[in-house]
């Protein structure tokens, strides 16, 4: 059973030049849909239009159906979308359709997120900022932004530590990342050593994890001290 | 885009049978991993000497790598787990052409959402009134009696939204099966294009059935919820005491909006 433990120390530097690779598929989706999860909020708290209707069907939708399976219909309905369009988009890279999926996905539950916090600052708040003559744009952007983020930032924690786990997920179509590096890895050895390989990309993924982990912790704790600066003083 | 629709309608009771297995997969995890949020969640409360660090540690490594390796490291290592058991002892009858391959994701799936459904377990306990362990010492219950009568069914109902968010998660995570040889929804709809190569619209038809049953299970969920807090209400208050719905200002939000 354990036989290949060799694998273990060979396949590690081969998997850690692929790190970048799962960075970046993890950095970019989660750039856009900070963003993009935070229109989506915008339009969840405002008024019920017709976009209400849509906006939340959408949220509905991707929070409602397995994230695998959002990227298979990605992968295979996007192409024939853009065909519509007369673009043929067939024999574009599979990260491509593995951010927009994933953007698709991770903006309905940050928005979520985003709405839970907005609904929970006090409204005194706004209407202080209001108060002292802010417009609109100055007090979404000193008032109404910090503090959704500062009671969002747990729950954002998680949903990016659940995404990161997730850009494993990515090699079922072919992108090539430590996963898919090592899933590369188990078939060129015919599936010798498979646990050990296997475990060299557990333990990458491990480390990459806690690094983030550390990262929001620090921010939480910066968040926390500011808070208590204010109250001192 | 052209959508072969017809094909959809036939494709869709054949996907249909196969939501036995997805939701099979997740409610024999959920128990498997509730089994094991119970006993790591006692041994973190109860501070045993060597389990302690043990199983927190364990607990960080599943919670840090990703479900698709613990799942991939399942569907390789058990076989040969078992296989090296058939050989050491008589107990297990270890024959490669018949792997449950079913029961190896629903290991998986039971470890890693134990994982975190210890979190849940421990926090609600920690969470229930001290003063009800007392009273149960006082009156001189053991302590699993007091557990098993007083504070385990108060941890209980604390966890319940925790929990609940946990099932929701862990539907959708069997997707993830399809990868490991189960035939659950996912598996089965990709299966049933393999004459006609409507792959899309296999997945259609997948995901609308997931939609709906996410749908439904959230709103089974949610009555339960509220029905667990109306009747911590009426615990409080009394079924015709003093107990008031919230607050005018609190029930009529819109009336009470600054003027802008």
């Amino acid at each position: 059973m354990f036989y290949g433990q060799e694998l273990f120390g060979e396949s590690i530097p081969i998997l850690i030049r692929f790190i970048p690779v799962t960075l970046f598929y993890f950095l970019v989706p989660t750039a856009i849909s900070l963003l993009f999860g935070a229109w989506i909020c915008k339009v969840r708290t405002g008024k019920k239009g017709l976009l209400y209707r849509i906006v939340s069907l959408f949220v509905s939708f991707f929070r409602g159906t397995p994230g695998l399976l959002q990227l298979y219909l990605v992968f295979f309905g996007l192409p024939q979308l853009a065909l519509l369009f007369g673009y043929n988009i067939n024999r574009w890279h599979p990260g491509f359709f593995y951010i927009v999926a994933t953007c698709l996905n991770f903006s309905a539950f940050v928005s979520e997120a985003y709405r839970g916090a907005y609904e929970a600052i006090d409204k005194g708040q706004i209407e202080a900022g209001i108060a002292i003559g802010f417009n609109r744009f100055q007090n979404f952007l000193y008032v109404i932004a910090p503090l959704t983020l500062k009671t969002a930032l747990p729950n954002l924690k998680n949903l990016e530590i659940d995404l990161l786990k997730g850009t494993a997920t990515a090699y079922v179509i072919g992108v090539v990342d430590v996963m898919g590096r090592a899933d590369k890895l188990v078939s060129l050895h015919r599936g010798y050593g498979q646990l050990w390989i296997l475990s060299a990309a557990g333990l990458i993924y491990f480390l990459i994890n806690v690094v983030v982990e550390v990262v929001f912790s620090l921010t939480e704790k910066r968040l926390r001290l500011s808070e208590r600066s204010v109250h001192a003083s | 885009m052209h959508l072969n629709v017809s094909f959809m309608l036939e494709d869709f009771p054949v996907v249909l049978k196969a939501l036995p297995v997805t939701l099979g997969l997740t409610v024999l995890s959920y128990a498997g991993a509730f089994l094991i949020a119970c006993l790591f969640g006692a041994v973190i409360l109860h501070k045993t000497k060597v389990l302690y660090p043990l199983i927190l540690v364990f607990n960080t490594v599943v919670k840090g790598i990703p479900l698709l390796i613990q799942l991939l490291f399942c569907y390789y290592g058990i076989p040969q787990l078992l296989k090296l058991l058939s050989e050491k002892t008589d107990l297990i009858r270890y024959d490669p052409k018949h792997l449950s391959y079913f029961a190896f994701a629903a290991v998986a799936f039971s470890i890693n959402y134990g994982a975190y459904m210890t979190d849940v377990v421990v926090s609600s306990f920690k969470a229930v009134d001290p003063g009800q362990r007392e009273a149960a010492d006082a009156i001189g219950m053991t302590k699993l009696q007091g557990i098993w009568y007083i504070t385990g069914l108060q941890a209980l109902k604390i966890s319940i939204p925790g929990l609940s968010n946990y099932f929701m998660w862990l539907l959708k995570a069997t997707s993830l099966a399809s990868i490991t040889n189960v035939f659950e929804l996912l598996a089965t709809s990709r299966a049933s294009t393999a004459d006609n190569y409507a792959i899309l619209e296999g997945y259609i038809v997948a995901a609308a059935i997931y939609w709906a049953v996410c749908l439904i299970a959230e709103h089974l969920l949610k009555k339960l919820n509220q029905a667990m807090k109306q009747e911590e209400m009426i615990n409080e208050h009394g079924r015709t005491g003093t107990y008031q719905k919230e607050a005018w200002w609190k029930r009529n939000p819109e009336r009470c909006e600054p003027v802008r």
